[in-house]
């Protein structure tokens, strides 16, 4: 059986700007692909192409089976999509929302209203199914949105950053339902996320995005073990940072880091660290803070791009 | 409508008011030599054109909660589901005539409440709502044009004087047979007037098809171009969209 989600050298090129470069993605039945990027570097206009909101400028795309251009109608019947804007009209109620998603999607009078209900109750709305959406919270929002791509029960589940902006208890109880709807309904979801840990916890597979182009793709385990050595990190005066560096390389490969802060992969992992710090105390250098960290999605985007994805630091 | 009351009422409110205003100033205008109509009031007069004039303030309504639709990405919910895209244009029209004839429904009540009449009776009263709602339609679809091609409210809402000042340089309020210089001739080529002179007849003298097909006709025309516009737009924003 053909994958749900398949793109053959997709690319979208606005103007001069090249928003997505011929990427080629895979994903099978069933499974939780995570697409990681920072803003900016072309996750949505990849989910607008799959979802049939904007026309490729060269390559192509099948969704559930069907061409994302030429038989988009198909698609649309059997894809559940959660934009980034948690696109709801504020003046209606969680409830007309959901029953005019099921008059969009043809679902009868009746199964819609059982479907309504059912949905409110999955996602914890059942009490504000009758409240104005313009007083959710953002994470009621985002729980609403998630049922309404959901009425129809699709085949392939689209989520464009479904966690961004919202406080840390909304973000679990939103990962929760992702992977109950995944676990349990079998839904294939196709995830864009900037951030690691998202990817980190919902994914199974991921692909790295960054300036329009697929930079690595894997699990996160893979993903992360190919970037091998841990990272160690210190601090040091301005002054000493040369010397630190000179003795610190003779340790393992640089890798990016902030201001006054020298980070290294670890040659000989986590043990390397004491020859590391009787090196630097030899020559008489002061270290001011220390950290080792095991390789994280971080490093795999820097090691990919030379660039940090959380806050530029490393 | 009952969520919304501020994107109907001052299109209710403000031809009432300059109903009133007009009347009570204007009221002797009837006698001015030349004036195109016998024993007729004021009121009389400008009811076909406050009844267009106010279902013209709502005709926005439609093309910025399309361009808010839009903003907050409701659009995109629309156009990820199975509906046909013509579905959504049609919706935007279909519900600018509705809120066309409401309006137009509210607003002939209340002038015959106040004592206006209309010579040509029932047939005239729905031949006034179908002109004006149609007239909605047609003059919103500019609005839903420029909804699709800049998906923001401000620019909308900012066409909304252009509305004021077409009806005021027309026949709306004042005869064009008495106006003089650059304003009369302006009135007599806007299109306005065209629409409004025949519908007005029906009104004072009573109901006519040719003044009915001639209002229709040139509502037709200006719908043509709208919803062509529109369809044009609609087209461009799913290809080009970002």
């Amino acid at each position: 059986m053909e994958n749900p989600i398949e793109a053959v050298d997709l690319s979208r090129a606005f103007g001069e700007i090249q928003a997505v470069d011929s990427i080629n993605l895979s994903v099978s039945h069933g499974e939780v692909f995570g697409f990681l990027g920072p803003n900016g570097a072309g996750k949505s206009t990849a989910v607008r192409m799959l979802t049939t909101l904007l026309k490729p400028t060269s390559g192509s795309a099948c969704v559930a089976g069907f061409d994302v251009v030429k038989k988009a109608p198909s698609v649309r019947k059997r894809i559940g999509v959660a934009l980034q804007d948690a696109a709801i009209d504020p003046l209606m109620t969680g409830n007309e929302l959901l029953r005019l998603q099921c008059v969009l999607h043809g679902l009868p009078k009746r199964s819609g209203e059982k479907r309504c209900k059912e949905l409110l109750e999955r996602v914890g709305l059942t009490l504000a199914g009758d409240r104005r959406v313009g007083a959710y919270s953002g994470g009621m929002r985002r729980r609403l949105d998630l049922a309404l791509s959901l009425v129809h029960e699709p085949e392939v589940l689209f989520l464009d950053e479904p966690t961004t902006g919202l406080d840390p208890t909304s973000r679990m109880a939103l990962w929760e339902e992702v992977r109950s709807l995944n676990q349990e309904l079998g839904t294939t979801v196709f995830l864009t996320t900037q951030y690691l840990e998202e990817a980190d916890q919902l994914a199974e597979r991921i692909a790295i995005i960054d300036n329009g182009k697929i930079v690595r793709e894997g699990s996160p385990i893979s993903l992360k073990s190919a970037v091998g050595a841990p990272t160690l990190r210190i601090d040091v005066s301005e002054d000493s940072l040369e010397a630190a560096r000179i003795v610190m390389t003779r340790f393992g490969e640089e890798r990016p880091a902030r201001r006054n802060r020298i980070a290294i992969g670890l040659d000989r992992g986590t043990p390397g660290i004491t020859d590391v710090m009787k090196a630097l105390e030899e020559d008489g250098l002061e270290v001011h803070h220390v950290e080792l960290d095991e390789p994280s999605l971080d490093d795999v985007f820097a090691d990919a791009t030379g660039r940090r994805l959380e806050g530029g630091q490393a | 409508m009952l969520r919304q009351p501020q994107s109907w009422a001052p299109g209710l409110f403000f031809p009432l008011l300059l109903a009133a205003v007009y009347s009570s100033q204007f009221s002797k205008a009837v006698d001015i030599v030349g004036f195109p109509f016998q024993d007729v009031s004021f009121l009389d007069f400008v009811l076909p054109a406050c009844v267009i004039q106010g279902v013209l303030f709502g005709s926005t309504n439609s093309a910025s909660d399309l361009a808010a639709d839009i903003e907050n990405s409701f659009m995109d919910r629309l156009l990820v589901s199975p509906v046909s895209r013509a579905s959504i244009l049609l919706a935007r029209l279909a519900s600018a005539f509705m809120y066309g004839v409401v309006q137009a429904g509210i607003l002939i009540t209340i002038f015959l409440i106040f004592g206006a009449n209309i010579a040509g009776g029932f047939p005239s009263i729905i031949s006034i709502v179908l002109i004006a709602a149609l007239l909605a339609v047609s003059i919103g679809s500019f609005g839903i044009a420029i909804a699709l091609r800049t998906g923001s409210q401000e620019v909308v809402q900012s066409t909304f004087p252009l509305i004021f000042v077409a009806i005021f340089v027309s026949s709306a309020f004042f005869p064009v047979q008495l106006m003089e210089g650059w304003y009369g001739s302006i009135a007599q080529k806007n299109p306005l007037t065209w629409i409004i002179d025949p519908t007005r007849r029906m009104a004072i003298v009573g109901f006519s098809w040719k003044d009915l097909g001639q209002s229709l006709g040139i509502i037709s025309a200006i719908a043509s171009l709208g919803i062509g516009i529109s369809i044009w737009q609609l087209r461009r924003r799913l290809v080009s969209a970002q």
